[in-house]
């Protein structure tokens, strides 16, 4: 298939940020007309990962459909278990015949990875951020504290990215041996790397340079293009599904949401690149402070799976044969913003419609109106501060 | 507010509207095509819904869906559902729009109200083949060009062949499931 | 070509060994000719060694540690067998690295890498060449020979010792910084030649920030060469002789405050001259993918590699003999220019790389520390800071002149084989007085700076949520 895209203007070059290049994050293809280094259009072209998630997951029965969603955010692979088996919970809990009652200890044994999570996916976005400013060390500091998690959830489920753990009513299985004193021991470590860190990339005067008033999205328009996320917080919004809509034990728990406050220094403006980088920074910070206070509440581990109290899932095959019929909409806080299921049941045992709704595809949506004024070189950083991951936009 | 308060002020402004609740306890506004523009407008303007952000909008293909008659199915219809949140106020609420299945399907797009609208409406255009006069850029969003068909309707066929590709082995079945 | 008394020296020794006399001069200086050739082609290899061995000490990763020893067994036992069957040759590599002491240095050639380098220089070799269809093939092609040229040509002034060196003319150090710029001319016909738009975008911005910062380093140069009363790079390092153990004192960092600020100047200038961040967005991975050589594979990209590698040779050369005092020893430099040629430029030469390897090492730090500046800032970076300061810096070192040319002795310094011109020596006081004056101005414009500098610093409570308590 061939787009060829007629120069209109002999000032203007036409370039491809095509499907293969570095910094995109993905298959995406900008086509950007530029006069060499200012941008006056932009068109994203989507599809290239496309991979008809929504039809196969009509096609296949209500449990089957959780290794699906794993693929469609592989960084943040716990999250995007968690929005869709939550889904599903919520739509079985309409009935009290089909009701579904989590143990107490698998809702920990949720969230508690959900956050670690969190904080490896946002190493992944701030790193891959800096390092298409030029900065390649940080990324990989980044990526180290990111393989002990990986080590953590290897042990625990066999996987390294798409962890397919999180079931409808659990998890797949309970924590390996030791697991709660690895988990602390690497959040103690993990603080002061965060410091180094940031004290190697966040303060540089070259990566504010690049960063700080660059692409800044208001609040308005940040609302009215359906940012959800880090990238809706760094815009002064303060909204978090996590606080505001709560699910699982996050009623329990307390932490803060980092606003954005145009930190940029005397350049920076609300909203900008830097405040984006900088609130997912902060949200790793707080993740650590949750994931502690779910390992100090965490019961310990039952002989039944399915107890109450101490078990890790509870069997809900029966019940997911006839769920109750009709339309149910929720939405979880993923580290790319609101991961939304619309789940329509037509009373079977498949899903009749089954929609995902996720932050990077509202993100992208942003790009037609933002870029044109922007350097290409800011181009590549919006991008990066946005965190855009193509399979969540594609499915 | 209450979702049946909000509804009877809405009520008040467009009669033609109706609600209905499924068994999963979900209330739909039922809101035909020709008034919809102004009912989104409403909406999004009046301070008493100030519904400024449009959480998710999707696309439903009504053929096969049961009714409360065993074998019998709903019809021909395709429906948008937009769910709708306020910042300000903090109520949801989500608004069906009902069309019929075939090529005068056309919703008026509300991409003027809600900016975001403009790709979740370019993906149903593109997967279920309602048009939305309107959209700044009616183009498909995931699917090729030059692709025939709409993947996500229930009676999608499944092409054999794509340019010059072949899609379709003699003896596979790409298709599995009760909507084969 | 004259290699002096080295090449006298080393055919005197063919010569007592039975080499007729004609051919022992020739001899002497084929040997003597390999040294810059080898440097010259084991750069390629060398050079990707080290930069992925200080990159992985910054990510704290072990680096190269694979490309192995048997990997390295093979290949010399293949090669300088190859006429055997490969069962044969198979059997005998089994043998060598059974001999004993064999498996031991294998570990060591393994854990440290060095593999790497011989991997990385066969690697360029045996990639396919692919010139794309619709480039221009004479501007494809030739971009790479203009580029080794401008590098190489510039090689041939660098002051390595006393006894062993290139060339040494009179305006050398202008030579160095006027051949350099023919690099941009290889730039522009690579950018363009390539018929890729990143290749034409790349080469435009190496183009304008390689033509802006050409500028201060001129000034720099002109700065040194109004101190020591000569442009040839011999006579910079003699004016810098300074009898004594601590010979160092006489180098030009010391001389002038301004030297100490127009070396930072130069080294930055440099850094941009050679395309290394924090000015590399020519050649930017994330942006344009390769720059000037995106559509460049195997040994050409290899050459344009090399180019790149010896430029930051020459910017760590020039460094060195304009500000370190050249190959002079830091201690007991009066000593080493009294010994025998041989050995006087094997301690100089070697001393001379030790420096320009440690600039080196410095700039790969630097690559992997830091990141890049935007096209506008690179150019506000020049042309609003580094000239106006480097100007700055001549002007009040001409004015410091003046003032020690009164009182000041001037005078000739015979170093070794080399005489500098005349050159002014302050007295104690003079330099004394100049650096406090620096100094006492320095600070105040930073306390100015702490005051008035940032209006909107980061929240407290942010900056102690990232970078801990110390902050």
């Amino acid at each position: 298939m061939s787009h060829e895209i007629q120069e209109q203007n002999d000032d203007l070059i036409t370039i491809n940020m095509g499907p293969h290049h570095p910094s995109t994050h993905g298959v995406l293809r900008l086509v950007i007309q530029t006069d060499g280094e200012m941008v006056k259009t932009c068109k994203p072209e989507i599809g290239y990962l496309h991979r008809s998630i929504e039809k196969i997951g009509e096609n296949l029965e209500w449990y089957q459909f959780v290794p699906y969603t794993d693929r469609v955010d592989y960084v943040c692979s716990m999250n995007a278990n968690l929005a869709y088996c939550l889904g599903v919970e919520a739509l079985l809990n309409t009935k009290p015949e089909t009701a579904v009652e989590i143990p107490l200890r698998a809702d920990c044994i949720r969230v508690l990875f959900a956050e670690l999570n969190r904080i490896s996916s946002h190493l992944v976005g701030v790193g891959a951020a800096a390092m298409d400013m030029g900065a390649y060390t940080p990324f990989l500091h980044g990526i180290t504290q990111r393989e002990f998690i990986n080590d953590i959830f290897e042990k625990t489920c066999g996987a390294r990215l798409t962890y397919n753990y999180i079931c409808i009513g659990g998890v797949m299985r309970d924590l390996h041996q030791g697991a709660e004193a690895e988990i602390r021991a690497f959040l103690d470590q993990l603080e002061p790397a965060m410091h180094s860190f940031n004290a190697l990339i966040t303060t540089n005067t070259i990566f504010r340079g690049r960063y700080a008033g660059v692409a800044p999205i208001s609040r308005e328009k940040a609302i009215a293009y359906g940012m959800v996320g880090p990238n809706l917080r760094a815009s002064g919004v303060d909204w978090d599904l996590r606080r505001d809509r709560p699910y699982g034990i996050y009623p329990k728990l307390k932490f803060a949401v980092p606003v954005g406050g145009a930190y940029g220094g005397s350049k920076g403006v609300l909203g900008d690149c830097y405040d984006r980088y900088i609130v997912r920074l902060l949200e790793i910070v707080e993740s650590i402070k949750i994931c502690r206070q779910v390992l100090d509440m965490m019961p310990p581990p039952a002989e039944q799976a399915d107890d109450p109290v101490g078990g890790y899932r509870v069997d809900v095959t029966k019940k997911l044969r006839t769920p109750p019929k009709g339309g149910i909409y929720t939405r979880v806080e993923n580290p790319r913003g609101e991961t939304g299921y619309y789940l329509v049941s037509d009373g079977s045992k498949m899903p009749y419609r089954l929609k995902i709704r996720t932050g990077s595809f509202t993100s992208l949506s942003i790009f037609e109106t933002l870029v044109p004024g922007l350097m290409v070189s800011d181009v590549v950083a919006l991008i990066g501060s946005l965190d855009i991951v193509l399979p969540e936009v594609d499915r | 507010m209450k979702n049946d308060e909000l509804f009877g002020l809405l009520q008040v402004l467009y009669p033609d509207v109706s609600s209905t609740v499924a068994e999963t306890g979900e209330i739909q506004w039922q809101v035909p095509t020709g008034i919809f523009l102004e009912v989104a407008r409403t909406l999004k303007d009046d301070p008493r819904f100030a519904f400024d952000s449009l959480m998710c909008l999707s696309g439903l293909d009504l053929s096969k869906y049961p009714t409360a008659v065993k074998g019998e199915f709903v019809g021909e219809l395709l429906a948008c559902v937009y769910h709708l949140h306020s910042f300000e106020h903090g109520h949801e609420v989500c608004v069906s729009v009902t069309v019929p299945k075939d090529e005068t399907a056309s919703i008026p797009s509300v991409e003027p109200i809600w900016l975001v609208a403009g790709y979740f409406e370019r993906e149903i255009l593109d997967l279920y083949g309602i048009a939305f006069p309107g959209n700044h850029d009616p183009r498909r969003l995931m699917m090729p060009e030059d692709w025939i068909g709409h993947p996500l309707r229930k009676d999608y066929q499944y092409p054999s062949n794509y340019s010059t590709w072949e899609l379709k082995r003699e003896g596979q079945n790409f298709t599995s499931g009760p909507y084969a | 070509m004259n290699f002096g008394p080295v090449q006298q020296s080393i055919a005197a020794s063919l010569a007592s060994w039975g080499v007729p006399h004609s051919g022992s001069e020739l001899a002497a200086l084929l040997i003597l000719l390999l040294i810059p050739f080898g440097v010259a082609f084991s750069i390629a290899g060398v050079a990707q060694y080290f930069e992925r061995k200080v990159s992985a000490v910054v990510s704290r990763r072990f680096g190269p540690s694979t490309a192995g020893g048997e990997g390295i067994l093979r290949l010399v036992v293949s090669c300088a067998f190859f006429f055997l069957p490969a069962a044969t040759r198979a059997r005998l590599e089994k043998t060598v690295a059974n001999l004993p002491g064999v498996k031991q240095v294998l570990f060591v050639v393994s854990y440290l890498g060095l593999g790497q380098i011989v991997a990385d220089g066969l690697k360029m070799f045996l990639k396919e060449d692919i010139v794309p269809r619709a480039a221009d093939r004479f501007l494809f092609r030739g971009a790479t020979y203009v580029l080794l040229l401008a590098s190489f040509v510039a090689l041939v002034a660098m002051p390595i010792s006393q006894n062993f060196y290139l060339s040494d003319f009179s305006v050398a150090a202008l030579y160095v910084s006027a051949v350099t710029s023919v690099g941009v001319v290889g730039l522009l016909m690579a950018g363009w030649g390539s018929n890729n738009k990143y290749s034409l975008l790349g080469g435009v911005r190496a183009v304008a920030q390689i033509v802006s910062y050409e500028i201060p380093i001129a000034l720099t140069i002109a700065t040194v060469a109004m101190w020591s009363g000569t442009l040839s790079l011999h006579g910079m390092i003699a004016a810098q002789y300074h009898p004594g153990v601590l010979s160092f004192l006489g180098w030009n960092l010391f001389q002038s405050p301004f030297f100490l600020i127009l070396s930072v100047v130069y080294y930055t200038a440099g850094l941009a001259e050679c395309n290394r961040t924090p000015f590399d967005f020519s050649e930017s991975e994330q942006e344009l993918i390769g720059g000037v050589g995106t559509e460049y594979s195997g040994l050409r990209w290899g050459l344009i590699f090399i180019a790149e590698y010896t430029d930051m040779i020459l910017v760590g050369g020039i460094f060195a003999s304009l500000f370190l005092g050249g190959y002079q020893s830091p201690i007991g430099e009066q000593w080493i220019v009294a010994l025998p040629p041989v050995w006087e430029a094997l301690v100089h030469g070697a001393i001379f790389c030790a420096k320009f390897l440690a600039s080196i090492g410095v700039m790969m730090w630097l690559r992997w520390t830091l990141p890049r500046f935007r096209i506008d800032q690179v150019m506000r970076m020049a042309w609003v800071r580094l000239i106006p300061l480097s100007l700055i810096c001549l002007f009040l070192l001409a004015a410091s002149m003046l003032w020690f040319g009164h009182d000041g002795q001037v005078a000739q310094v015979i170093h070794g084989r080399f005489v500098s011109s005349l050159v002014v020596r302050p007295e104690g006081w003079q330099t004394a007085s100049v650096w406090g004056a620096t100094i006492l101005v320095v600070a105040v414009l930073v306390v100015l700076a702490k005051k008035y500098g940032d209006p909107k610093p980061m929240p407290e409570d942010v900056r102690k949520a990232l970078v801990g308590g110390e902050g």
